[in-house]
């Protein structure tokens, strides 16, 4: 037991950081101040994009026949913690989730085209699973895929389908067969082309960041570009979920944040006399966050850790997802509370504290409980896979 | 990064599974309870000749010194159990300091016999409204062949059957360490009930002499000396919270999966089942911060702030679980006929021990007003 990362670990923590700032480059950073590239697909975002792709650092955990690098899963939570808190928008679920799934289940000739495009930096993919009326229950979508020779066509609509503006593909789970048994088994997972004729994309704007509505119009999908077996969709869903939990809640930014506003405390002059950090209902919320904040960064390295060791657990990889994002929350606020009326001056106005990243994160924050699988499915995960306790209804 | 446990740890964790398991029936347990001053006598032998009362004395000195770490594990067994035997006073406080700052006399004299069973050496570190015994406000004055010693200290366990009990000081700037017998001249032992039912002692000491072979350590050593015990009592009782919540969230999971009401299982109900699921997430979240504490202060490692913060977690899920316990039970929670109300005492009985989550908030946040401050020049 010693729970420390080894001299080896902080190496590759600092490489990662380090280069991270030479991706951050002020042109990027000018880019970013647009809503709708806060999350990539810019011209330098693709830029830095395809250096890190070229500089080797995409696709570290793949495996060394798709050029990977097989990093243990603690080393690829180090990259991905470094990356996150540099704010780069690197699209994890692209690279993390969605690839190795296409490499192990993907056409020949679209593997090449997909996973190559991807590790180079040259290629994102956006996720098409929910719908207006599917989101918890994501096994209840609706948008058809019909085979028609060697082609499928495709009708529906995907919500909060997110870089879809500027993706390459979409990662799209239609239904197949609308008599199975049970609804998820009728689904098949393909691979959309976003300049094939058919798709559509409308912008969503949120309380934080831009996302989508992507419209399916009789789009005819040669079937090299369908991924598994048909009807066998849904376990290439459910298969990298905690991957992508993983890479959903990291403790590197938030403690930059925390770090940010213990130096703005202790700089900033309380009305009083002495500086904020000293009110003791100051410390009290930093006490606090500081407390909750070390246990995101144990259930992190304990996952990663675990994940080099077998399989994880269901019942712990819940538990990650609902304390991470509910502490997250309340982290925002107790942060944002020692700011005060400060805290809610807008990035790039004057006077916003730690160029309103904060104000930033809470709207961003909103979407951590219920995105990536509502934490009350995953409470019920917990109490049945943790507990042995009966299905609630 | 490594969270793996060693297969001599796990051996000994199973070992004092097996036998904490022996000796811990409700019926077993109801006997002890009828006891003054709680104490498992036949089950504390049958730890020592299993070595598990030395998991952390040195073999020189009679144990099979496995480690700091081993005797948490032991701990989160007893809370797992609720075995009246104490672990924490007299392995973790006494012994633990014993061990790592007493004389080579002193290992000789006491270690050994505290790993064999015969004699037990506790520890009483608190005083009224003062949990920190690095800061006493007993007093200690220097005399020929030792100190006299004045002072109170509250809620001892065992303080009538020990052989001594360790206790701080302060002589002026300095500080005391010493072993006070406690039927030596100016002791009083007076009763005082605690909410997990046992009977513990109120120490009043009135110019007790401490002769020099009784003293452990003075001055700056004496300061680390209770810093440490502080930091390894907190972590001890992290880690028989971590037994004790773990194992009430499991008695609650499987009583709401049988229990019926409006025909089907209380625990099909998402409103019990999902507060069950958050008892579950804090004992995880409360595993953690103790495994690091522990494994800090068994590397010998500064472990200040990983403590601290390993006490609050361990203040607030003693508190959470417990109720939360409770209140899924209904009235069989609150039944003494049903196990679980020894839980719900010796949770608060551990979260208020050592300093509460409040009190300890508190001191977190001055440090890191300090760390702040200091970085802002």
């Amino acid at each position: 037991m010693n729970i420390e990362l080894t001299t080896q670990q902080k190496a590759l923590q600092m490489e990662v950081r380090e280069y991270m700032k030479t991706v951050m480059t002020p042109e990027l950073l000018e880019e970013m101040k647009i809503d709708d590239l806060k999350e990539g697909g810019g011209p330098e975002f693709r830029k830095q994009y395809a250096r890190m792709g070229a500089d080797g650092w995409i696709g570290l955990s793949w495996s060394k026949e798709l050029g990977g690098r097989e990093m243990s899963h603690v080393e690829q939570y180090i990259f991905t913690d470094e990356v996150v808190r540099s704010g780069f928008a690197y699209p994890f679920l692209t690279t993390e989730a969605v690839t190795p799934v296409i490499a192990a289940n993907a056409n020949a000739e679209v593997r090449e085209e997909v996973v190559g495009g991807v590790k180079q930096g040259k290629v994102t993919i956006a996720i098409g699973y929910s719908e207006p009326n599917a989101g918890t229950d994501l096994a209840s979508l609706t948008t058809r895929a019909e085979r028609d020779g060697d082609h499928w066509i495709i009708n529906g609509q995907k919500m909060w389908t997110s870089l879809g503006n500027f993706a390459d593909y979409v990662w799209l789970a239609a239904r197949t067969d609308p008599d199975a048994s049970k609804k998820h088994k009728g689904l098949t997972m393909f691979l959309v082309p976003t300049n094939i004729k058919g798709f559509s994309c409308n912008p969503v704007h949120t309380l934080g960041v831009r996302t989508n509505a992507t419209f399916y119009s009789d789009i005819r999908l040669p079937d090299k570009y369908r991924v598994g077996e048909v009807n066998a969709g849904w376990k290439l869903i459910t298969g990298q979920l905690n991957i992508e939990r993983l890479s959903l809640f990291t403790h590197g930014q938030v403690d930059s944040l925390y770090q940010g506003v213990c130096e703005w405390a202790a700089e900033t002059p309380a009305p009083g006399g002495g500086k904020i950090i000293e009110l003791p209902w100051v410390q009290h919320n930093l006490a606090k966050v500081k407390t909750g904040l070390e246990v995101v960064k144990l259930i992190c390295w304990k996952q990663a850790w675990t994940m080099d060791q077998g399989p994880l657990n269901m019942a712990d990889a819940s538990v990650a997802k609902v304390y991470s994002s509910e502490f997250f929350v309340e982290l925002y606020r107790m942060l944002l509370e020692v700011m005060g009326q400060a805290g809610t001056i807008a990035t790039h106005s004057p006077g916003a504290v730690l160029k309103g990243k904060l104000e930033f994160r809470w709207r961003v924050g909103a979407v951590l409980t219920f995105g990536g699988g509502a934490n009350e499915v995953q409470r019920d995960i917990i109490a049945m896979a943790g507990l042995w306790m009966p299905r609630t209804r | 990064m490594d969270f793996t446990i060693s297969e001599e740890l796990k051996s000994a964790q199973q070992l004092a599974q097996q036998i904490l398991g022996d000796f811990t029936s409700v019926d077993q347990l109801k006997v002890i309870e009828k006891q003054a001053e709680r104490m498992d006598t036949a089950l504390w032998r049958a730890l020592a000749e299993a070595g598990l009362l030395g998991l952390d004395i040195p073999e020189g000195n009679g144990g099979i010194g496995l480690g700091f770490y081993s005797l948490t594990m032991l701990c989160e067994e007893v809370g797992r159990t609720v075995a009246s035997v104490p672990v924490i006073p007299v392995l973790v406080s006494a012994a633990g300091t014993l061990r790592r700052f007493g004389s080579d006399a002193q290992k000789d004299h006491w270690l050994s016999a505290i790993a064999s069973g015969a004699t037990l050496v506790t520890a009483a570190l608190e005083e009224y409204n003062n949990d920190d015994p690095s800061m006493p406000g007993s007093s200690a004055q220097k005399m020929d062949g030792g100190y006299s010693i004045s002072g109170t200290k509250i809620c001892v366990s065992q303080a009538q059957s020990a052989a001594r009990i360790l206790v701080s000081a302060r002589a002026g700037d300095d500080l005391v360490v010493a072993l006070v017998d406690p039927r030596a001249a100016g002791v009083t032992l007076n009763a005082q009930l605690v909410t997990t039912g046992e009977t513990r002692h109120e120490l009043v000491m009135n110019k007790v002499q401490v002769p020099t072979a009784d003293i452990i350590v003075t001055g700056r050593e004496a300061t680390e000396a209770m810093e440490w015990a502080l930091q390894a009592t907190r972590t001890a009782l992290s880690a028989m919270a971590v037994g004790v919540c773990d194992k009430m969230m499991r008695i609650t999971g499987s009583y709401t999966s049988e229990r019926e009401q409006f025909g089907r299982a209380l625990a099909t109900f998402q409103a019990v089942s999902h507060r069950v699921a958050d008892c579950y997430k804090d004992v995880e979240c409360l595993r953690l911060v103790t495994q690091q504490a522990a494994s800090l202060l068994d590397q010998g490692r500064p472990a200040d702030e990983a403590v601290l913060m390993a006490k609050i977690w361990c203040g607030d899920v003693t508190h959470r679980v417990s109720q939360a316990s409770q209140h899924c039970h209904g009235g069989t929670g609150v039944d003494r006929d049903y196990v679980l109300f020894r839980y719900c005492e010796l949770a608060r009985q551990i979260e208020l021990t050592a300093g509460s989550s409040a009190r300890l908030m508190g001191e977190l946040g001055q440090d890191i007003c300090a760390e702040y401050l200091a970085k802002a020049g």
